[in-house]
């Protein structure tokens, strides 16, 4: 079965699982392709089109956007993946795919502003940590994992839905640029130009959780995308954690059933740090950037006193006693200074 | 043969003597009258015939002709019967020419009696000047004694009228306006907890800058932009006249010693309600009740967008033109815009209490669709958020009397600038002194902060407002550290 074709396979887009059953009914990529040209083999018309491809056309498409194949058991291919029943048979990676497992850190995309902080500092913790944090660059807590990711300085790898040159959603453009500009990977299996339909998420889920040693939900509805990748990583065998919410918040009630059915809660990012240590072994102790910024003594007691989740600037001034003018001023200068930022009624810590 | 009488015309909120010509002669029992009436003036023949007969008088079976002069100045309402009667009685003869002298306005009724009309400030106004007494309907006569050095007389039926306008008997001297309404008196000390919100709202009086609440649903934003006219400093005496000159003009009696205005018109009022205009002679909307006080815009978000720019440029000028069927008329608008919106849709982002339910997606619509270039107009914004269940028992804020102290300190301290701070330009923010730790803060949080040119004037313009409120001279780096914390977003 030789690369060429099984590229020239992958570029016809199909669904994961009727590519995987073809080759093992008709034996190899090649003869799957042979099939679809004599119109054995019924697919939709663009991919009828994609089969008549080259493989020297699609390389180039591919050297064009920047974009590697990896090919299953081949160099660059993660064996943790690779090794998986149903792994992709071609990933399409731009930017540099780390060789060792990371940590999938997924929630809904309906996210709270709970969810949403709690996201980004586990991204965040665990970035720092120095291990890769895989997520799916959706809207919600997959990005704001990312965004914790890029906080720390750490590499994140976005597993798409779609091409590698499409990205979805848009506004995430300057966010994957900026996981790409540190280090990080985008990967899909999808060929370039795919369009971000609703099925092609699920299969994509099984390889944030492929990609990764342990996943961690953040927050999940009782049904959605987070919960296929935690299904998926308890079939590949792959630890699941979740943080525990609200009993009566829909946006929790996934989590929550996760912890009922033996996920290990996580209640905050040190603990989350401490167990994956056991699994990924102890963190390479990257030193955290550090805080170059000089603030005055106020500033650092403003700054103690605010919640990672955020908190109205009152509940600050209150809890360091300083009046409104004061701390007004006191949060212009953190904010300058890069080490708070607005959102809508609050301030939060980090940038 | 001929007489005539001074009545009074509204152009926008100014008004303009009009004087009611008649002319009695010849011919048959014809009534014409002329001069741009429209058609609640045309209808005053058949009341002015009636309320004469009604009063005992003869009516003249002649050829009778009425002008309102000047004839290019458009006039409605049914003002002009007082007016026209008087003339119709003194040219026919039946009463002596004195009755003439006199500056008069009123709604006839078909047996005599005179009813309230619009402009009767209009007319102490025009008798001022002219020096002549105004004969007036009981309600438009309170209206017309506001006005200082008005000799003002109070009618209620044509005879009366009659007598009066000769001297023959002493008048009533007119009621008291009753007190406008701008919605319950609150004062600041009701208010809880809300430091940051409190400073806010005595930043934005002291500069005159438009404010913009932002919060979840019974935070108390309607509660606190409620209190700004209670803080800002007292209208003047011209100020004063100017305000009820304008509420006069939409037929609204507003007492003399009332404070800053404060009108707050609902989002599904129309164009029209709000910048003023209608059919006919224009009448100033809720924009122009708010001059020289606060408009306040509850739940910007549901007003639609087309109301929202047609307000834009009225408040940025000051004056809003209304062009209605021949005529043009400029209202005065110098207000201050506070406005209140949710955060999001369902209002509850960034609650200490409720979780928010919008979707990621709804919230960035919401946003959008309150951006823009009306929301540049405001200077300030500031969170106000719900109350924690302990700070609602707890002890009140400041009261009012106190913060419009130091609010009237600052404006002191701002007199002999060109304008109030929020009409700064950028050259006269350019010549008031800056200390060089403020421009040097105001540097790094243009890169850090992605502060554009209209926002880095904004923030001086506060930050100017908050030097003055202590008193100093030049802005120092704690002004401007403040003032970009009060800042609006975007």
């Amino acid at each position: 079965m030789s690369e060429d074709d099984r590229l020239r396979l992958a570029f016809c887009g199909l669904h994961p699982d009727r590519t995987a059953r073809l080759v093992a009914d008709m034996g190899s990529a090649s003869t799957v392709l042979a099939a679809i040209a004599a119109g054995r083999v019924k697919v939709p018309p663009e991919a009828r089109r994609a089969a008549a491809l080259a493989a020297g056309a699609c390389r180039d498409r591919l050297a064009r956007l920047k974009v590697a194949p990896l090919f299953r058991h081949g160099a660059g291919y993660p064996a943790h993946l690779g090794d998986l029943p149903g792994a992709p048979d071609v990933l399409l990676a731009r930017g540099s795919l780390p060789a060792r497992p990371g940590v999938a850190i997924v929630g809904t995309r309906r996210c709270t502003r709970y969810g949403l902080a709690l996201a980004r500092a586990y991204g965040r913790a665990c970035g720092g940590a120095g291990w890769p944090v895989v997520s799916g660059l959706a809207r919600g807590a997959d990005a704001q994992a990312h965004r914790g990711v890029v906080d720390a300085g750490g590499v994140g790898v976005a597993v798409m839905g779609c091409g590698p040159d499409v990205v979805y959603p848009p506004e995430h453009r300057a966010l994957l640029g900026d996981l790409l500009a540190r280090g990080g990977a985008v990967v899909t299996e999808y060929p370039p130009g795919t369009r971000p339909e609703p099925w092609r998420f699920p299969p994509r889920n099984r390889i944030i959780a492929g990609l990764a040693a342990a996943v961690v939900v953040v927050e999940a509805a009782e049904t959605g995308g987070a919960l296929i990748t935690a299904g998926a990583a308890l079939e590949q065998g792959r630890h699941v954690f979740a943080v525990p919410g609200d009993v009566e918040r829909e946006t929790s009630r996934g989590c929550n059933l996760l912890i009922r059915d033996g996920a290990t809660p996580v209640l905050d990012p040190e603990d989350l740090v401490a167990s994956l240590s056991l699994l990924l072994g102890p963190p390479p102790k990257v030193p955290p950037p550090p805080s170059t910024v000089e603030v005055e003594e106020s500033a650092r007691a403003l700054l103690a006193a605010l919640p990672a989740a955020g908190a109205p600037i009152e509940d600050a001034a209150a809890a360091t006693g300083m009046s409104a003018r004061e701390a007004l001023a006191v949060l212009s200068r953190l904010e300058v200074a890069g080490l708070v930022r607005r959102e809508g009624g609050l301030v939060l810590p980090g940038r | 043969m001929f007489a005539a009488v001074t009545s009074v015309a509204l152009v926008g909120i100014d008004p303009c003597p009009v004087r009611v010509e008649v002319h009695v002669g010849g011919g048959q029992g014809i009534f014409h009258l002329v001069g741009l009436p429209d058609t609640a003036v045309r209808e005053a023949k058949e009341r002015v015939r009636a309320a004469v007969l009604c009063s005992g008088y003869r009516f003249p079976a002649r050829r009778l002709t009425v002008n309102l002069a000047p004839a290019e100045i458009p006039k409605a309402g049914s003002a002009y019967d007082l007016p026209i009667a008087l003339g119709v009685l003194a040219a026919s003869g039946a009463v002596p020419p004195g009755v003439t002298g006199v500056v008069a306005l009123g709604e006839l009724a078909l047996d005599g009696g005179v009813r309230s009309a619009r402009g009767g400030l209009g007319a102490g106004l025009v008798a001022a000047e002219a020096g002549r007494p105004c004969l007036l309907p009981p309600g438009s006569a309170a209206e017309a004694s506001l006005v200082r050095g008005a000799e003002v007389r109070m009618v209620r039926t044509l005879a009366e009228a009659v007598s009066v306008a000769l001297g023959e008997v002493e008048p009533v001297p007119p009621p008291a306006v009753a007190p406008a309404s701008d919605g319950p008196a609150v004062d600041l000390s009701w208010v809880r907890g809300q430091a940051v919100a409190r400073r806010a709202l005595e930043v934005a009086a002291a500069g005159g800058h438009h404010l913009l609440l932002v919060g979840p649903p019974g935070a108390g934003k309607t509660m606190l932009a409620r209190c700004l006219p209670g803080i800002l400093p007292p209208l003047s005496a011209d100020e004063s006249l100017e305000v009820a000159r304008a509420w006069a003009a939409a037929g609204r009696p507003r007492p003399h010693q009332g404070g800053p205005p404060f009108r707050s018109p609902h989002h599904t009022a129309t164009p029209a309600a709000i910048v003023g205009g209608g059919s006919g002679v224009p009448v100033p909307g809720e924009l122009t009740l708010a001059h020289r006080g606060v408009l306040f815009l509850d739940e910007l978000g549901e007003f639609p967008p087309y109301l929202l720019d047609a307000l834009r440029q009225p408040v940025e000028e000051g004056w809003v033109h209304v062009a209605r069927k021949g005529v043009s008329v400029r209202f005065p608008c110098d207000v201050q815009m506070v406005a209140a919106t949710n955060p999001c849709p369902c209002g509850y982002a960034g609650d200490r209490l409720v979780a928010c339910t919008c979707s990621p997606a709804g919230m960035e619509r919401y946003r959008r669709r309150l951006s823009g270039p009306f929301l540049d107009r405001f200077d300030m914004q500031v969170a106000v958020p719900r109350l924690e269940p302990g700070e609602l028992a707890g002890p009140g804020g400041e009261a009012s009397a106190a913060v419009r102290g130091r609010v009237a300190a600052a404006r002191a301290c701002a007199a002999g600038r060109p304008a109030l701070n929020r009409s700064l330009s950028r050259g006269d923010l350019d010549s008031l002194p800056c200390e060089p730790a403020a421009t040097a803060l105001l540097r790094s949080a243009t890169e850090r902060l992605a502060l554009t040119g209209r926002g880095w004037d904004r923030a001086r313009r506060v930050a100017r407002t908050v030097a003055d409120l202590e008193g100093a001279d030049s802005v120092k780096e704690s002004h401007v550290a403040e003032a970009l914390s009060l800042r609006a977003a975007g």
